[in-house]
C-alpha cells in the first residue's frame, strides 16, 4: 500500500467529506438527525406535496418509492490534486413498495471528490440490474431539525454539546433495464439519508419526486 | 462476484424530507439546435437571459453562460443537462446545473446543485440539495424554474 492510498479512520473520512465548504465538527456527524420515525411495513404511503408563497408556484409532491440500506467496506483516500476518497459498497438490502432486492455485493462506491458521489448496482428480486449515480450533500445545523418558518442555522463548533443535526439528502440517476423498472429512467428522485454505525452503514430513503 | 452477508439491524427506518420553496428564475432561451447522436437528438439551447426572484437570493442570467445540453432519448424522454452562471444583485458569480427529465406528458423536474462563494451571504445554497419543476411557454423559448430546497 503506497502512501497515496491508505485506510483512514471513519473520523477523518467524515470530516474530510462534511466539512467541504461548511466548516461543521468533525464528531457532528456521526449522530443523526432525530426525526426519522420507525416503520416495519412497506406499504405504499400518500404523497405529501409543497406549494410556494402564491398559488402560481406549481406545487411539487413526494412520495416513498423504495429504502435501501447500504453497507460500507474499506475507507480509502487518494493524495490527487483534489482529494479523491474511496469507500466501497460492501452490499445490502432493497426494500418499500416500488422496488424490492438487493445492492449487489462489492459493486461499487462512494468515489467522492468534495461530495458524496457513489456509483454500485442494484439487483431487483427478478433479477434485473439497475445502475445507480448517486451524488449527495451534507450540511450541519442547529437544533433537531427543520421547523417550518425558522430558518436553518448552520451549527458552529463552539458548543460541542449543542443539539445539532446533519441534512444529507442524495439525488440518485438510475438506468433500468426496459421492462417493469424503466419508469426509474424517466423519474427524478431525491432521498433521505441517515447514517448508522455498528456496523458502519447508511440508510437512504427514496422518494419519488411527483 | 464475492458474496456479503448483510449483517442483521435493528429497525427500518423511514427519513422524512420536507421541500420549502426558495425561488424561481424565468430564463429565455434561443430555438433549440437539434442534431442526431449515438444516443439519440442531441438538443442544444442558448440561455439567453433570465431573472431569478426570491427572499433569500435575486440574480440574473450571466449572459452568454451557458445553456441546455440535453438528449432527447428513444423513449422520447429528454434527459436534461443544464450549466450556466447566474451574477447575483451583489455581483458574485454562483454556479447553476440542472439535472433532470423532460416527458411528453408534461413532467418536467430537475435536481439544481448549486454553488456560491463559502465567505459570501449565499453560502447557504451550497451544499443544499434542490427540486426543480419548470413551466415552458408553447415555443419552448421562455421557461420557469421554481426551486425547493429538500430539507
Amino acid at each position: 500500500m503506497s502512501d497515496e492510498s491508505r485506510p483512514i479512520s471513519r473520523r477523518t473520512f467524515l470530516g474530510t467529506a462534511a466539512t467541504a465548504g461548511t466548516g461543521v465538527a468533525l464528531s457532528a456527524l456521526v449522530d443523526t438527525p432525530a426525526r426519522a420515525k420507525v416503520s416495519g411495513a412497506a406499504d405504499p404511503l400518500p404523497p405529501a406535496f409543497y406549494g410556494g408563497p402564491s398559488a402560481d408556484v406549481p406545487k411539487v409532491g413526494l412520495r416513498w418509492a423504495f429504502s435501501a440500506t447500504v453497507f460500507f467496506a474499506d475507507r480509502i483516500m487518494i493524495g490527487s490534486p483534489t482529494p479523491r476518497g474511496y469507500t466501497s459498497v460492501g452490499g445490502g438490502e432493497i426494500w418499500g413498495p416500488r422496488l424490492q432486492g438487493r445492492v449487489l455485493p462489492h459493486s461499487g462506491a462512494d468515489y467522492f471528490k468534495t461530495t458524496f458521489t457513489t456509483y454500485y448496482m442494484f439487483e431487483a428480486s427478478d433479477g434485473a440490474l439497475i445502475f445507480i449515480h448517486n451524488r449527495g450533500t451534507m450540511r450541519r445545523f442547529q437544533g433537531s431539525g427543520p421547523e417550518p418558518g425558522h430558518p436553518l442555522v448552520p451549527a458552529t463548533n463552539a458548543d460541542p454539546k449543542a443539539p445539532a443535526w446533519t441534512r444529507f439528502r442524495a439525488t440518485p440517476v438510475f438506468t433500468a433495464p426496459e421492462g417493469p423498472h424503466d419508469w426509474m429512467n424517466r423519474t427524478v428522485f431525491v432521498a433521505h439519508c441517515q447514517r448508522r454505525d455498528n456496523p458502519d452503514h447508511t440508510v437512504f430513503t427514496y422518494y419519488e419526486v411527483l | 462476484m464475492r458474496d456479503f452477508v448483510v449483517p442483521k439491524t435493528d429497525t427500518k427506518i423511514l427519513g422524512e424530507i420536507k421541500l420549502e420553496y426558495a425561488f424561481q428564475l424565468r430564463a429565455k432561451y434561443d430555438p433549440p439546435k437539434e442534431s442526431r447522436s449515438p444516443k439519440g437528438i442531441f438538443r442544444y439551447q442558448d440561455i439567453t437571459s433570465g431573472e431569478l426572484r426570491g427572499e433569500r437570493l435575486n440574480a440574473t442570467v450571466y449572459p452568454d453562460s451557458g445553456g441546455q445540453y440535453d438528449t432527447v432519448r428513444r423513449d422520447s424522454t429528454r434527459d436534461v443537462d443544464a450549466h450556466f452562471i447566474l451574477k447575483a444583485d451583489n455581483g458574485e458569480y454562483i454556479y447553476m446545473e440542472h439535472v433532470g427529465y423532460r416527458r411528453t406528458d408534461g413532467y418536467y423536474r430537475a435536481i439544481a446543485y448549486i454553488e456560491a462563494d463559502t465567505k459570501g451571504p449565499y453560502d447557504w445554497v451550497n451544499n443544499t440539495t434542490f427540486i426543480v419543476t419548470a413551466k415552458e411557454s408553447a415555443d419552448q423559448r421562455e421557461v420557469v424554474f421554481y426551486y425547493y430546497v429538500a430539507n
